[in-house]
């Protein structure tokens, strides 16, 4: 073997590793550090400064009606989500998977919409759902859904609805192009047997594409649902979680207890909570799912 | 043809179309005069189209405007966005660079050399895509108080380059494990030093990769809310985070709005298309390959 022994071109891995370690370090562990040593403290408005309050933070938690609030919207926010975009996703891809010329023209459509700002989807579906002149509370009131002295994003009972609207939008299409991949890769041997056996779809649906999309399906809930229960932007711009908590999403709770409260140490905390549900969730998602990298 | 198959066809395209509707809708927004943004039944297709909204955002006259140039605007604040697109820009390209550069060398690392805590250490990498932006940002803003990274572009390119990280590893590592072993190890019987094929094999082979890891790199720094909202005041904005400021005391400037959304899609839309091959794959972090 010809190999120099030096430190650049040695097999041992640091030399490839020590930038990427060295970043996430830095901007990983470090404010995962801070936010510990933060959560343990509270800004003073008296003294102008931080001041140790020991446990207070999150001790507080348990008493704060508006982080149960918080978490409630946060997890209806998640799974109905989820859930829909999951069937829907599914239902358009199987309804794509064809080998029809003008398919592949659809999916690039179907694209589009992943790459627009979150925050520019929420502007405009706040313009969409204005109660005066927006196009969808229009077409919500003529077919008599909606009442036409509802705005659907400043009654409680329909903002949550308002803002989950824009998400499916926007996601719907990312579990589609992910299951149709998934689909155009299953092998046709299977279901011609179970054609020829006369098994009717329901039954090729339940019994051939649902366990051998199994794998696909969970990761793109994984992934899809990691963003999801860290909901900010939609929320921010179209409702700021108002009105009252209706959609008051636990990102956003935390942001502007830091923020807009001054309440730092709190809002360290809360943004604690929400690291830890979504590590611990999705860790065993993916330990009982079997996914690798 | 089949009525099956032609309802097949129909039931795509309907479902499809309407998925493209909003998108369609906020396009005849920027092309509207603020009065008809207004109106009730609201306008699909019977407007007058004018230009001021783009000439309004973008500071340019394009001198050729048909119909209307009524630019009867609500609200005051400044619209003037070309500085704004310059800031995106520069952000999602300096955080693009610094994420492939920094991911490429972890990746082929992690794809080629054996060592203990290996499936460890990818399992850490992805872990920190799990962390919700606001538990990184509100800590982030404190120590970029501390280094007056705040309103700079470095220590947005620095948090955007963080964030993609994760993606542009696991997703580079996916290509290289593609390329056979085989390569590598001939290469060294003839006395490359890993460093030489890297250079010489390793990247050039995998050069579709590449670009689909930079172009999803570049999406996600283009479309990314929280970390600008929080670690800029006056300086620089990006696009996302601006477009909240079209809200003003008197009104919201929807077509100014609806102008800049539509032109900030445009480049992003063509990069996408571009790695079409590779989008699932880039979308699940490497873990499908289509």
């Amino acid at each position: 073997m010809l190999k120099k022994r030096n430190w650049v071109l040695s097999d041992h891995p640091l030399p490839w590793l020590f930038p990427l370690v060295s970043v996430l370090v830095v901007f990983t562990i470090y404010p995962l550090i801070y936010n510990i040593w933060l959560s343990f403290h509270e800004y003073s408005t008296r003294k102008r400064r931080l001041i140790e309050v020991g446990w207070d933070n999150w001790s507080q938690l348990l008493e704060d009606q508006r982080f149960w609030d918080s978490l409630t919207v946060t997890f209806s926010y998640f799974i109905i989500a989820l859930l829909i975009e999951l069937v829907l996703g599914l239902a358009i891809a199987m309804l794509l998977d064809a080998d029809e010329p003008t398919f592949k023209f659809l999916r690039g459509l179907l694209t589009m919409t992943l790459v627009i700002p979150p925050a520019i989807t929420g502007m405009m579906f706040l313009l969409m759902e204005d109660p005066q002149f927006g196009v969808i509370s229009f077409v919500l009131n003529e077919l008599g859904i909606l009442d036409s002295t509802t705005p659907i994003l400043a009654t409680p009972s329909t903002a949550l609805a308002g803002v989950l609207l824009a998400e499916i939008w926007q996601w719907t299409p990312f579990m589609v192009l992910i299951f149709l991949a998934g689909l155009r890769s299953l092998p046709q041997e299977p279901f011609e047997a179970a054609m020829i056996d006369g098994a009717n779809s329901w039954q090729i649906f339940n019994k051939l594409t649902l366990p051998m999309m199994s794998k696909v399906i969970a990761i793109a809930v994984l992934i899809r649902g990691i963003d999801l229960f860290r909901v900010f932007d939609y929320v921010f711009v179209m409702t700021s979680g108002g009105p009252g908590t209706s959609t008051y999403s636990l990102s956003l709770y935390s942001w502007q207890q830091t923020f807009s409260f001054v309440k730092w140490g709190y809002g360290a905390t809360l943004s604690l909570v929400t690291l830890i549900i979504v590590l611990i969730t999705a860790n065993l998602f993916i330990k009982i799912m079997r996914i690798k990298w | 043809m089949t009525f099956k198959r032609m309802l097949r066809i129909i039931t795509a395209w309907i479902v499809v179309l309407t998925f493209f509707f909003p998108i369609y809708y906020w396009t005849t927004v920027a092309f509207k005069n603020a009065k008809e943004i207004f109106d009730v039944p609201p306008r699909i297709l019977d407007f007058t189209p004018t230009l001021a909204n783009f000439e309004k955002v973008f500071g340019i006259s394009f001198g050729f405007g048909f119909g209307s140039q009524a630019t009867v605007t609500p609200g005051g604040g400044n619209f003037y966005m070309a500085p704004r697109l310059w800031d995106t820009i520069v952000v999602a390209v300096g955080s693009t660079l610094g994420a492939v550069v920094i991911a490429t060398l972890a990746a082929y690392a992690l794809s080629r050399i054996r060592f203990r805590g290996r499936h460890q250490f990818v399992a850490w990498v992805l872990s920190t895509r799990m962390m919700p932006p606001v538990a990184v940002a509100v800590p982030m803003f404190f120590i970029y108080k501390e280094f007056r990274l705040l309103d700079t572009y470095i220590g947005v390119i620095l948090i955007h380059t963080i964030m993609n990280l994760p993606l542009a590893v696991l997703l580079l590592k996916s290509f290289f494990d593609d390329i056979p072993h085989e390569i590598d190890e001939s290469a060294m019987i003839d006395g490359s030093t890993r460093w030489q094929i890297f250079v010489r094999l390793i990247l050039p082979m995998s050069r579709g990769g590449i670009a689909a890891t930079a172009v999803l790199c570049f999406i996600f720094s283009w479309t990314e809310f929280l970390f600008v909202l929080t670690l800029t005041q006056t300086g620089l904005k990006t696009v996302p985070v601006v477009s909240s400021s079209f809200v003003t005391s008197i009104g919201t400037a929807w077509g100014n709005m609806a102008a800049l959304g539509a032109a900030s899609i445009i480049p992003a839309f063509i990069f996408i298309l571009l790695v079409q091959k590779h989008l699932v794959r880039g979308l699940t972090m490497g873990s499908l390959k289509q």
